[in-house]
This record gives C-alpha cells, structure tokens and sequence, in this order.
C-alpha cells in the first residue's frame, strides 16, 4: 500500500491514465442504464441531428443516438481488447515460459515457431482469417490474439530462462521437487512482472489492431456498436457532422492513451534506474 | 561544401515550379477505385474500370448515341440492317478507318475480332452464343447470320468487349491495337494509366493530349482528391459503392466540385433463394410478408436520400419497356399485413431466424442494417453476414443463402438485359439469376419477348412478363443508383451514358482558369 | 563472427519453410474457388475445371506444396493467377515502392525518436520530459487511418504543402529505371518532378514512422537513464566533460543497442503499417498489392509477398543481431 502511495506520487503521469480509465470505465459501465435510447434504434426522420438536449452527442446517418453507441461500443471495444490481450497472454506466457524453462531442443523449435509468426503481419494474417471463416469480430480477435502472443511468449521466455538460471532453482530440482510446482512457485510468480506491463500496454494495440481491421471492414459487423467500426465508417461525415466520428475516435485515443500511460510507468517503475524519483 | 549546398537548394527550388498551364488544360486526371483487370476486350468479363478504358482505346461497330444515349450510331460500321426474319445482320464499314499501328480496318479484321472475342470471352458467350456464322461479303461489308431472330443483336455490338481489334500478328499476352481516340502510353499496375491523344482518329483528333487514370482505392482519399488535389473526373463507377449524398450537398454550397446526375438502369434487390424448397422463404406468403416489411421511402429518400431512384419491379422506371402500372401495384410498407401473412405461413414474432448475406461497402452495409431494423419491427429475426465479392458469388452460385442483397447492372441498353439472364429457368445455377423454378410458360413469355421484332407487341409481351414476375415475388425490388459523376468546372463535353454506365473522353476538353 | 553468421543463416530456413506452409494451408482454405474468381460467373462448368486442373488446384495438398518448394528452389514464385504475370517479376515492380517507405520511416523514426528520447533523458522528471512521454504515447494510441486523415487535413488541406496521395503527379512521366521515383526522375533530368515525388513521401513515411519514432524515443530514454546511472558515466562527469559530450559519445552508445533492437522487433508491425498507409495514400506498393491479392483468392501472388514480407523481416533481424554482436563486445567472441 505505502509502495502504491509511493507509486501514485511519483507517476503523475500513470495516475492521470488511470482516471482517465477509470472515468471510462465508469462510463460504459454506469450510464446506459439512464440512456433514453438504445444503440440500434433507427430514426430516419432525425438523422444527423447535431448535439442537442436529446441527443447530447447528437445522431448519425441512421437517426441512432450518437451517445448510446458510444457507451454500448465501450463495452464491446473494451471487452475485445481485455479478451484478446487474455488470450495472448495465456497462450505466449505459456510457450515462453515453458520454452525458456525446458531449454535444449524444445526451446530451439518454439522459437523459430515465434520467429515464424512475427515475420507474418497481423493485418495479413486477419484478413486471412476474415476470408478463410468469414468476417466476424471473433475472427478479428483470434488473428489479433495470434499476432501479440509471440511477443508474450519473448518476453516470458527471457523471463524464464534468467529465473531458471537462479541457483534457488536448481536447489529446488536437486530436493526433487516436481516440475510443475517449480514452474508456478518460482517461475511465473517471480517473473510475472514484466508480462504484467506488457499486457497492459497490448491492450491498446488491441483495440487500435481492431479498430484498423474494422477499417477494411474486418472487425465488428454491422449494426454492432463498436469504437474501431464505428469510427471508419464515419470517417466521411467529418466535414458536415464531426461529432458522429469525433466520439468514437477520442474515446480510442483516451483509451488507449491511458493504457500506454499506466503500462509506460510500470515498466519504468519495474526497473531501480528508470525509476523516477518526482 | 556550404556554398554547393547553397547552390543545389537554390537549383531546386529555381526549378521548381508547377506544371505549366497548357500541360495542365491539355491532361485531363481521373480517379478509379481499382485497377482495370482486362484491358483486351476479349478478356474482359464486364469489368467497369477496363470496360471504360476499353471504350477510349478502341471503337465498336455500334455506338449509342449522345447525348440522350437512347438509339444507335454507326461507328465503325456506317451502315446496318437487319434482315425481316430477324436473323441476318448486315454492316458496312467506314472506309478510310486505320488501326492505331497504321493498318487499314476492313471487313476481315472485323470478322477475325468479332471471332476471337467469342470464343475467349465467357461473359460474351452468353450474348453472342446466338451467332452462328460471321461472313464476309467485301472489302468493307460483312453479315452476321443468327441461329435465332434477335431484334437486339446489334445493341450487343456496342457493348466494349465487341470492340475491334487488329487479330493479325497478335501475339497471346500482348496488347492488341485499337482504331480508338486514345492509345495507351503507360500502364502502372496499382497506380495509374496513362493514355494519349491518337492523332489521326477517324472523327477527328480529341481535345485533350492526356487521360491520367489513377487508382484511389481508399473512398475518403478520392473525395479529398477530388476537393482540393489534382484530380479532374471521378466517375460513376467510383461513386457506385458509397453513398455520395453528403458530398453532394458539400459541393453544392463550396461551388469547387460540379455533379452531373444520369438515370441508371442498375437494380439492387433482396434476392430470394427461389431455389429451395426447405428454405423459409420458399412459402409465398413469407416472401410477400418481406416485400411489405420494407420501408421503401425511408430506404430511397432518408438512408440513401437523392442518389437513388425506388423499383417498382423487374424493370427499372428508366427501360423502355417499363410498365407505369407497376407503379400503383408495387409494394409498399405495410408492417401490419407483412405480421399477418407470417401469422399465417406460422411465423410468429421471433420465430423466423435468417441470415442477409451482403457485399461489403458503405452502401451495402447502410441497406442491410436499414433492413435489419424494418425485419425486426415485424418479428422477423436478422443477422447480417457481409464479404467480399467472390465469397458471395461462390455462395449465390451454389445456393447457399436465404436472402441475399444482389444488384445487377445491364450493359446494353434492353429489357432483355435484365430478363433472360435473370428469370430463365434453364439457367437459374449460372450466376445473377434469381434461381427461378422451371416454369414452362414463363420461360416461354421470356424467349418470345426477345426474339419478337415488333417494339410495340414487344413492350406489351414485357407488360405481361413484369405482371407475372411481381405477383411470383422473386424478390423484395427496392432501388436504382443514380449515375453521379463529380468533375471540376474546367471539364466540359462531357456526356454520361446509362448503360453501359462508362464515359468516352473524345469529346471532352478543359476551359477556363485552374482552380 | 562467420559461425555466428552461419549459424543464424541455418536457423532462418526451417522458419521460412515454417511461414511458407502456415500461409499454404491458409491460402488454400480462402473458401471461393480461384478458378471462379478468374474466369467470372458467366464461365461454363467446363471452363473452370479446366482451368483448374491447369493451374493443378485439383491435386492434394502436399502435392501442391512439394511443387511450390520445387520451383521456389529454381527461383519461380509462380504466376499471378489474375494477370498471368510471373510472381516475380510483379512484385520486384512494387518491391521499391514499399522499400522507400519502410527504409525512410525507419530512417525518420531514428532521427526523430533516438534525440527526443535524450532529451527527455537528460531533462529526466521534467515537464518536458512528461510532455515528450505523453507526446510520443499519444502517437500510438491512435490508428493510423485517422493519423494520415489528420497529416492530410492540416498538410495538403489547410496549408497546401503537400499532395494528398499517390507516389507523383500526373503532370510528370518518365520511364522507370530504378523503381525509385526520385532517382528516376533525377536520371531523366526533371529535378521539379524529383522535388514533387519528394513531396509525396514526406506525409506515407510520415505516418508510418511515427509509431516507431515513438516507441524508439521511448526505449532509448529508458536505456539512456539506465546508462546514466553507470559508474562511467560519473566518471565522465568527474572528469568534466560537458553534459553533451557525456550523454551524447558515452552514454548514448550503451543507449543504442536497445533502439536498434526495438527496430527488429517492432519491423514486421511496421510492414503490416504498411498496407494500411499504401491503402490510405494510393501507394503502389507490394502491400496493397497483398491486400489485393487476398481479396482475388489470388494464391501465388499471397505467397510471394508474404514470403517477400518475412524475408525482409528475417533481413532486418539479422542486420540487428549483426549490429549488436558488433556494437556489444561481449557477444563478439561468443562461441555457440
């Protein structure tokens, strides 16, 4: 706690990125629940309503309230990041750490298999995927998954391989301890630090990744609320109706902004001389 | 070392200075979504980027007319007639007509074009499978004999992939020669085409030296392009897949960008599997409870405000064999019937679960959402599953839907256009065909109509087709695009054909101050 | 050094093998047959067996992918199935483009990102130390669409600068000779139509340089502090170099190792970026023409580039493992 406090003073920064979150969060969570209107109620006699006291955020091409998408593809985008960078995580902290804690051969083989998937574009890769299965967020989310997991899986690999280095560890396997207690006990809870930081800043490449694929059409289907499509398909009323794609856009930017701000500040907390001292 | 860097910066900039007026008036920069796939019109399948440079490349032996586009010209052929059975069409040549590599255009090259396209091109062997013989009969006359009287034979001759080319010497892969106004200078894949001035076309050289096609695949870059960069014509095959209804309204207040609007015969519709006798929609009263369901005026005149024209039916309002009583007959949005037919076909709210398949695109995805919410407010359950082009082809071939959005755009100006390919039974598991059951008497109507001479005993034969069409409800007929195409005020001479939707620069120059 | 070499050459095989059969079966399950996609849907059923069993679609699937191996072996990528041209020859005619790009970003994002991260080093804690994190945070946190849309607003729109899109005007032609618009222009003596191809990069290289400024920024301040806190470096100080001379010669050569292997690790990112902004800025690169490809069902061309693609990715890896086991003397004479 007193570390946390400690953390708080010295990390302005970080603690303006978890407001922002935290505001955000708050958002998505609390407001539709007042709302007067639902993301997918078509009006066609009030579109392009320009903010007013009905409509604080005013309505788009199809007469839907322009705040209620805002809130309901909160969730939905936020949801997509969190789940996506979960599955990341497991599936590349898993191969890393197991990867860098066997050594020999089976290290030698999930590398190149990491290398292999680096060299690919994540773009490529879910556009792929979109064609092979069929345009659907889900397939989005697993190609975006695919595309971040090897970067967890480096860094967990490192992790495990400095840790398994340790002499404590070979005390731990010279007493006969099983392997899978070695590798929770004191593999991954002592190296969970720098995978932490990392997922927090894979969740805003996530939803950017996911806001990119809902660019080209690749990522939440229509009329689905959510940040990324809504803010490409609205693009082009930017001239005559701003705010349509203004709310979705500044909402990715403070989302992720406050993610990159908060992961910035871990891992400069996590290392003594990044550390900073105001 | 200062000073030379000095003097390179100043040599630079010295030398630096935009393209010259007379270069700027004689270049005309239109902006393309893709790349021309074909541009041999032996090889290319109504593709409308290739189709247009096609027409600027090369000539046809027919042409329609501008600028009301509404009959024929001779192109190259200076004379044609057909023959009273209906089945032998003679053309003679223009004299004096010269490929772009100095060759002499007579009947024999006709012959051996003609040929050659009808046998590589598959999208024209569904028009041409009626020619039998291709006979020349002089120097500059030739006669095309058909296995069936085919009162529209010659407006398939002025579709771009009948254009002629020289055969002799060709070599495969090369890009054959053309008699056209424009001949190619440089081909860029991905960036852009150029094309430059023939001058010694047979009508006359054209007003512009240069045609700089660029491809623009991203719509909000074309737009910008077209508001503040140098592009000159964005034409309507660049407006087809989004909804231009802002940029209208903006150019209309900014004065910077002009909108020449045609009528087009394009249709889009709700595509019923009529193929398939476990499908939902195979009950008639659940097709006729969907045609109800659709709020056509908040569709054509809210969602996709001034850009398109509603369809009352198989015919679009702009074909001359458009029956204006299909109008009073049409469907309109009725919620309460479209619920009580389900009730009836027992389809309670919530029971029916479809999936809309669509292509992707910002108009496509408005319609189907617009759908979407009409559907629901009579209890019928929709998702939308949108892809890309050939996914959806392989899986209205194979007929693998419910309800899809299709649309279908003729490429000669004829009812038949839209009928035969259309309603046939006998080809209903080709493609962009409404997979129409077998229906002796209605593929009967079908042939007759084409094959008929008379055009008044034709249009009545239609009359007849579009009553028997709309009461089997094939599917939920909803709009036609307008044809929008932007240009800078400079651009004069422009003419904006309907079908095929495709521009020919000949006759176009630029006037006036730059912008 | 030449065991290291070979030894990191023998490893890159069994992974380009290893992206070769992931794009393989990737490419072969794109539902939609390419035969249709090709010929169109007029074509009779005949026309398109027969174009499949011609382009050999109707062999099983290690067949194809023994074939494939055999002619890439011989240097045949195959023929595009959309225009019949070999795979080769189209994407060596695009392969400039994309290099410009990707060359000049990485070259931007180390002149921009290596001083705004020493800056923000040496002024460790200050407001402009927060204003430089938030800065170079902000430039990834949003998508790279909406940052070319904002470069064109306010550089081609509101101040006129720069040309919205595409890689020259259309008032300049000249045969390609290089690839490279400026240097073509250049060798045909039209320095205005070198200046305005200049113009074109500036706002593409622009915006896919800038993640990677800003994340180079942000990896070499956290090296440099680190650095910084070296015994050396007080050394240095006690010595009485200046504070330039410290963090600039001393300092920042500890501090460039982690910046150039932020560029490794963060390169195939930046080709993925790069089909976005060819997208964006009509750039006729070979990551549109990927795009393309992918949406034609087009096999070889998806093979060709992707292979392209993780080839260069494997190029830079190498270069960067190269660099540091030059710029690092412990791992020079590291045996292995």
């Amino acid at each position: 706690m007193h570390e946390l406090v400690y953390f708080a003073r010295t990390n302005r920064l970080a603690v303006a990125g978890a407001l922002m979150l935290l505001a955000i969060l708050v958002g998505i969570a609390v407001v539709p629940l007042w709302l007067a209107y639902g993301p997918n109620t078509l009006a066609v006699s009030e579109r392009f309503v320009a903010p007013d006291a009905r409509h604080w955020l005013g309505t788009d091409l199809f007469g839907r309230d322009v705040l209620s998408r805002l809130l309901y593809g909160g969730r939905y985008t936020l949801a997509v990041g969190c789940a996506v960078v979960a599955l990341a995580f497991t599936v590349g902290a898993t191969f890393g750490t197991l990867s860098g804690y066997c050594g020999g051969w089976v290290d030698a083989l999930m590398m190149r298999l990491v290398d292999a998937l680096l060299s690919f574009p994540s773009l490529v890769l879910a556009i792929a995927l979109a064609a092979c299965l069929g345009p659907s967020l889900v397939n989005a989310m697993l190609a975006v998954a695919i595309s971040l997991a090897p970067g967890f899986a480096r860094v967990a690999r490192g992790q495990a391989l400095s840790i398994s280095a340790r002499p404590y560890v070979d005390a731990a396997i010279s007493m006969g301890l099983p392997h899978p207690h070695i590798l929770w006990h004191y593999v991954v809870r002592n190296g969970l630090g720098p995978l932490l930081v990392q997922a927090s800043l894979a969740v805003g490449s996530a939803i950017l990744q996911t806001a990119s694929l809902g660019y080209l059409g690749l990522g939440a289907q229509a009329p689905q609320a959510e940040w990324g499509a809504d803010l490409a398909a609205n693009l082009q009323y930017l001239d005559r109706s701003p705010w349509i794609a203004l709310a979705p856009g500044l909402a990715i930017l403070a989302t992720v902004l406050a993610f990159n701000l908060i992961g910035d500040a871990l891992a400069s907390w996590s290392n003594p001389k990044t550390r900073s001292s105001r | 070392m200062r000073r030379l860097a000095l003097f390179l910066a100043l040599l630079c900039l010295a030398s630096c200075q935009a393209p010259d007026d007379k270069a700027q008036l004689q270049t005309l920069v239109i902006a393309v979504p893709s790349d021309p796939v074909g541009l041999d019109p032996a090889t290319n399948k109504a593709e409308p980027v290739g189709s247009e440079v096609i027409l600027n490349l090369f000539d046809t032996l027919l042409a329609w007319a501008p600028p009301a586009f509404d009959h024929l010209e001779g192109r190259l052929a200076s004379q044609w007639a057909l023959s009273a059975d209906g089945r032998q069409l003679s053309l003679t040549l223009r004299p004096g007509v010269r490929f772009q590599d100095g060759t002499a255009l007579d009947a024999q090259a006709v012959q051996q074009s003609l040929n050659r396209a009808a046998r590589l091109n598959p999208f024209l062997a569904a028009s041409f499978r009626a020619i039998q013989r291709i006979e020349v009969t002089g120097p500059l006359t030739l006669r095309i004999d058909l296995a069936e009287p085919m009162p529209t034979f010659a407006a398939l001759l002025a579709q771009p992939q009948a254009a002629i080319v020289k055969v002799a010497g060709l070599r495969p892969g090369q890009q054959p020669s053309g008699t056209g106004a424009f001949r190619l200078r440089r081909y860029s894949p991905d960036n852009e085409l150029i094309l430059e001035r023939n001058d010694d076309y047979f009508r006359g050289p054209a007003r512009l030296q240069r045609l700089v096609y660029r491809v623009i695949p991203d719509a909000s870059t074309r737009r910008l392009e077209l508001r503040y960069g140098g592009v000159d014509v964005s034409p309507p095959i660049s407006q087809l897949a989004t909804i231009p209804t802002d940029d209208i309204q903006a150019f209309a207040e900014d004065h910077k960008v002009q909108v020449v609007q045609a009528r087009s015969q394009i249709i889009r519709q709700l595509d019923f599997n009529n193929d398939n006798p476990d499908s939902p929609v195979h009950d008639l009263r659940v097709r006729q409870a969907m045609a109800w369901a659709v709020d056509y005026d908040g569709l054509v005149n809210g969602i996709l405000g001034g850009v398109v024209e509603r369809v009352y039916g198989p015919l679009p309002t702009a074909s001359w064999a458009f029956d204006p009583a299909m109008q009073a007959t049409a469907f309109h949005h009725d919620p309460a019937k479209a619920r009580q037919l389900l009730a009836e076909a027992g389809y309670p709210p919530g029971r029916l679960k479809l999936t809309l398949y669509g292509f992707q695109g910002a108009m496509w995805t408005s319609v189907a959402t617009f759908l979407q919410a009409n559907f629901a407010e009579v209890g019928i359950d929709v998702r939308i599953e949108q892809s890309e082009f050939s996914l959806l082809r392989a899986r209205h071939v194979a007929g693998h839907f419910d309800i899809a959005l299709d649309g279908r755009q003729p490429w000669y100006n004829d009812p038949d256009a839209h009928i035969t390919q259309g309603y046939l039974s006998s080809l209903a598991r080709s493609a962009m065909t409404f997979r129409m059951p077998p229906d002796p008497a209605l593929d009967g109507l079908i042939v007759q109509a084409r094959s008929v001479a008379d055009a008044s005993l034709r249009k009545q034969l239609y009359s007849q087709l579009q009553q028997q069409l709309m009461a089997r409800v094939p599917a939920v007929y909803l709009f036609s695009n307008k044809l929008i195409l932007f240009k800078r005020p400079q651009v004069q001479g422009l003419a904006l054909n309907s079908a095929p939707p495709l521009v020919e620069y000949w006759s176009v120059y630029k006037e006036g101050p730059a912008p | 050094m030449n065991s290291f070499l070979g030894r990191r050459l023998l490893t890159a095989v069994p992974v380009l093998v290893l992206v070769l059969l992931m794009i393989f079966t990737l490419a072969r399950n794109l539902p939609g047959d390419p035969a249709v996609a090709l010929l169109g849907p007029d074509a009779s059923e005949q026309q398109i067996s027969a174009l499949r069993s011609q382009l050999q679609l109707d062999q099983p699937l290690y067949v194809q992918f023994g074939a494939y191996l055999g002619r890439l072996a011989h240097g045949d990528l195959g023929m595009s199935l959309k225009t019949g041209q070999p795979v080769l020859t189209e994407v060596a005619r695009r392969l400039p483009a994309t290099l410009e790009l990707t060359v000049l970003a990485t070259l931007l994002a180390l002149l921009v990102g290596i001083p705004m991260g020493m800056v923000a080093a040496m002024r460790v804690d200050s407001l402009l130390d927060q204003a430089l994190r938030v800065l170079s945070l902000a430039g990834v946190s949003m998508p790279a669409f909406v940052l070319a849309l904002m470069l064109q607003t306010l550089f081609s729109i509101h101040l006129g600068w720069l040309p919205i899109s595409g890689r020259t005007s259309p008032y300049y032609i000249t045969e390609p000779v290089t690839g490279l618009a400026t240097v073509d222009f250049l060798l045909a003596g039209q320095p205005a139509a070198a200046w305005d191809a200049c113009l074109h990069l500036l706002m593409p290289t622009l915006v896919l340089g800038s993640f990677l400024a800003a994340v180079v920024a942000r990896y070499v301040r956290n090296s440099l502090l680190e650095a910084l806190g070296e015994p050396f470096v007080r050394t240095a100080r006690a010595k009485g170099l200046g504070e330039w001379r410290v963090v600039g010669v001393h300092a920042l050569r500890n501090a460039l190792l982690p910046a150039i292997t932020v560029i490794g690790l963060h390169f195939a990112d930046m080709l993925g970026g790069a089909i976005l902004t060819e997208t964006v800025f009509a750039w006729p690169g070979v990551g549109r023409f990927m795009l393309d490809a992918i949406h034609n069902r087009d096999y070889p061309v998806l093979q060709g580039t992707t292979l392209v693609f993780a080839l260069l990715y494997m190029l830079v890896s190498l270069l960067v493992d190269l660099l540091y086991g030059v710029a690092d003397p412990r791992l020079r004479h590291r045996g292995h």
